[in-house]
């Protein structure tokens, strides 16, 4: 079983993994760093004397060096404590839980939306390239590409929730309460999310699906053999044109984790997205270094996941085997 | 924030199509019985980059944006004294709550306050001089900048009996009753719970007397309340639960009313949205009475404005009705000096101001060899639009302008630098002697301020510590034509922000009119009651 490729790719992946999350978190701190003001300074308020400040800074032990400070951190984050917040003095590991959970909830929601639906859309369109519904799913994805997804969110706001009462405009009820009113709430900011990635989906996917039926020879020898037309698309073409949307799919990740932030605001969702504004805007350069790693190691597992399913796609890559 | 508020602007057009006619609300609650109900829960919307932002938690001694979470605060702790007015707002003035009332002795360097008796905080425990005596020295020992700007002398906190606490000053302090509606001195958390939380937990779920009580927090995002069958008022707080939510802006604000996912908003700023808001019959829009006007503050201690021309140019150059008409339809007040008409001692005009004078500013401009000027302001929808209507007013007068508006940090970089020229900031406040008064902008010992000038420095001191208001009002006369007379800035309009609620929401503040302190109306909650519970 350790000699399993699959598990030998796990391995590899995950190795690979733990210098790029140090780089990140490496990298954030310098960065953070960077930026005027600190949280001594936002925490104290314009009124503050340079002196409250240096004493307040002292406090929260900012007037040490950098690199003092983030071994410190680090030393903290391996044994899974991220520190403690400079502004509210709570525990990061214990805020964020409660806040990934809600954010993997409406990610999770966005990703099931778009894939849900611009897969079957990209292979109607595939099957009858140039034909009316062809035509639609091109002008709604490029209309959906131009349109930035907090004006689509405010709009959906307004037709769903102001104009026709069926989802709320705001808030989140915990899944533990209600699993309809937990849906309900993440309904709208799901669907602003998902709505740009549906539209570049189906864009990839049609025109590489268009392509493989058009052009390549296995699907001319498919054909040649009788197979009917659904089962070349579904079995030959879209197992093909699978890697590249995985692929996609895996880079896409730190996108849709980036539309959270935004989307989390306009829908006052209690997320990890609403945590980090409100973090980078009160200086508290712990609570965002946390939420920057959690969204590294994310997105590192997302590719990791993308890796393993082109195995799973396809036998014959089977990294590190013969 | 830029982004969203031009998006703001963008929907206001689909939002009017989208069926929000009608007669306005604004300023009057719906045709039901005035006669409050008990019961019910109200859910009200904060602005999460101010109201809404309650980060360092709830605990008077620790809250640093205490002035900004007037409705948090209040309805957990009540407070000592509050801010009361006429529906109108007019007669405004700062009565005892849970205090029975106040005195002042030795011509204002002694405050004796009252307590009521028999108020208990709700974990059972006594509201009384000894909890109060020991907020206020947790208060001044805090290192937060909430804490009171009292001249305290040497144990200046004591107390007389059960229900008296003194404070002693080093010298007269007649605005420290009016200041302290604004300060997190006024409220009072439970001395038990405090020892037997810990300040971490405590600042999460915090202990007041006040009308309602924690049941949970999450810190900046929803703060859930509930009766406080203990109120010392009888048959208050009205309302059975009250939920704070903290969302993104006016826009998403104005669409979770409409879509009944809220009951209130507070503050708002954006506008064209107000004006929609008035003409939604299913709303009710109160504008409060002004009283912080904004200034173009000029930083006489470098060049251009060293020189008293390069300050008169501005005045004449500036032309406030055009602002008024052409970008507030006449919304908002304009005030040559810091004060406006919601706030105490107001006197619409000064004596000599200098208004707008085009001829004379290109004259002056042109007697200079030229005026170039740097303006900042601190990110907001009204000041970033005040800002651009003077870039085009002052290049009218051939000054060579550069706008930019910035975030809290980097505006506080700016004034500590010392170099900024001109910045379109909001002065003065309810009481111009309390919070970010009229000395935050004008007083040579403040770093916010362009000004070096002794002689204004003694009357803004004369006229906060004076307890006589006739002779505080005199002083603040001197004062404004003091500023005009040496042109250290001049004046533009008072804006208040609206407070929105849906129809069948009454209570004092938030449908009827209250100045704010400073930035915010200070809502009356146990006051507040719905029509339909």
């Amino acid at each position: 079983m350790l000699g399993s490729p699959s598990l030998r790719l796990v391995g590899k992946r995950l190795l690979m993994a733990v210098p790029i999350v140090l780089g990140v978190s490496i990298l954030t701190f310098w960065v953070l760093n960077l930026i005027p003001g600190n949280a001594a300074q936002q925490l104290l308020g314009p009124e503050a004397s340079p002196d409250q400040i240096q004493q307040l800074e002292e406090e929260m032990g900012l007037n040490r060096p950098q690199v003092v400070r983030y071994l410190d951190w680090l030393g903290g984050a391996v044994h899974g404590d991220l520190g403690t917040s400079l502004v509210s003095r709570q525990p990061v590991t214990d805020e964020l839980g409660p806040r990934l959970a809600v954010s993997g909830e409406v990610v999770g929601l966005a990703f099931l939306i778009s894939l849900g639906l611009a897969i079957p859309v990209s292979l109607l369109a595939a099957r009858w390239p140039n034909r009316m519904l062809d035509r639609i799913s091109m002008v709604v994805s490029t209309t959906g590409l131009s349109v930035a997804n907090y004006v689509f969110a405010l709009l959906l706001v307004l037709l769903f929730a102001v104009q026709l009462a069926w989802f709320p405009a705001i808030g989140y009820t915990p899944l533990s309460e209600s699993v309809t009113g937990n849906l309900r709430s993440l309904a709208l900011p799901a669907i602003a999310i998902a709505f740009p990635l549906f539209c570049f989906y189906t864009r990839f996917l049609r025109s590489d699906l268009v392509d493989q039926m058009q052009g390549e020879d296995y699907i001319m020898t498919a054909r040649a053999k009788g197979i009917g037309p659904w089962q070349v698309l579904l079995r030959h073409a879209f197992r093909n044109s699978a890697f590249g949307l995985i692929t996609i799919v895996g880079l896409n990740l730190s996108t849709l984790i980036g539309a959270t932030v935004i989307i989390e605001q306009i829908f006052a969702l209690p997320g990890i997205g609403q945590m980090l504004l409100q973090a980078i805007n009160t200086r508290d350069f712990i609570v965002v270094q946390a939420c920057v790693i959690v969204f590294a190691i994310i997105t590192v597992l997302a590719n990791l996941l993308a890796d393993l399913l082109y195995a799973v796609l396809d036998p014959r890559i089977r990294y590190g085997s013969n | 924030m830029r982004t969203r508020k031009t998006l703001c602007l963008l929907l206001a057009v689909p939002l009017v199509v989208a069926g929000c006619g009608g007669s306005s609300g604004s300023g009057s609650t719906d045709d039901e019985a005035s006669t409050p109900r008990r019961g019910g829960e109200l859910t009200v919307l904060l602005d999460a980059s101010f109201a809404g932002a309650w980060p360092t938690g709830l605990d008077p001694a620790t809250n640093t944006t205490g002035g900004a979470n007037l409705t948090q605060m209040s309805a957990i702790y009540g407070g000592l004294f509050r801010l009361v007015a006429d529906d109108d707002g007019s007669n405004a003035k700062v009565v005892p709550h849970q205090a029975e009332s106040y005195e002042f002795a030795d011509g204002g360097r002694t405050l004796r306050i009252k307590i009521k008796p028999g108020i208990k905080f709700t974990d059972g425990t006594p509201f009384d001089a000894a909890a109060v005596a020991f907020n206020f020295e947790r208060d001044m020992k805090s290192t937060c900048t909430c804490r009171p700007q009292w001249p305290l002398a040497e144990g200046g906190i004591s107390t007389e009996g059960n229900d008296t606490v003194v404070l002693k000053f080093t010298r007269p302090n007649g605005a420290a009753v009016n200041s302290m509606v604004v300060s997190n001195v006024n409220w009072i958390a439970s001395p038990t719970a405090l020892k037997t939380m810990g300040e971490d937990k405590f600042k999460i779920t915090p202990v007041g007397a006040g009308p309602f009580k924690v049941v949970s927090n999450k810190l900046s995002s929803e703060l859930v309340l509930e009766r406080n069958p203990d109120y010392f008022v009888p048959g208050r707080p009205y309302l059975d639960k009250l939920i704070v939510k903290s969302v993104g802006d006016d826009q998403p604000a104005y669409q979770a009313l409409l879509a009944g996912q809220g009951d209130a908003y507070e503050g708002m700023t954006t506008t064209p949205l107000i004006e929609q808001a008035q003409a939604n019959p299913r709303l009710v829009v109160t504008q409060q009475p002004a009283t912080s006007p904004y200034l173009i503050q000029l930083n006489t201690k470098i060049p251009p404005f060293n020189n008293k021309l390069a300050r008169e140019a501005i005045y004449y150059a500036t032309n406030v009705e055009a602002i008024k008409k052409g970008l507030f339809k006449d919304w908002y007040p304009v005030s040559q000096t810091f004060t406006a008409p919601g706030g105490l001692f107001h006197h619409p005009t000064v004596p000599g101001y200098r208004t707008y004078d085009l001829e004379k500013a290109k004259q002056i401009v042109q007697q200079l060899g030229g005026l170039t000027v740097d303006l900042g302001t601190l990110s907001a929808y009204v000041a970033d639009q005040v800002n651009t209507a003077l870039k085009t007013q002052w290049e009218q007068a051939g000054i060579k302008v550069t706008i930019h508006s910035e975030q809290l940090n980097g505006l506080i970089q700016n004034f500590n630098s010392g170099k900024w020229q001109a910045m379109l900031q909001t002065a003065g406040a309810w009481d111009p002697a309390a919070g970010v008064g009229v000395g935050f902008r004008f007083h040579s010992g403040v770093p916010f301020s362009g000004v070096a000038d002794p002689k204004l420095d003694s009357l803004l001191d004369q006229a906060a510590a004076e307890i006589d208001p006739a002779k505080r009002d005199q002083l603040y006369q001197q004062a404004g034509k003091l500023i005009s007379d040496e042109a250290y800035g001049p004046f533009i309009l008072a804006f208040a922000p609206a407070n929105v609620v849906v129809k069948g929401v009454h209570g004092p503040g938030l449908t009827t009119k209250i100045p704010p302190v400073v930035v915010n109306t200070g809502i009356i909650w146990d006051e507040v009651w719905k029509s339909n519970p």
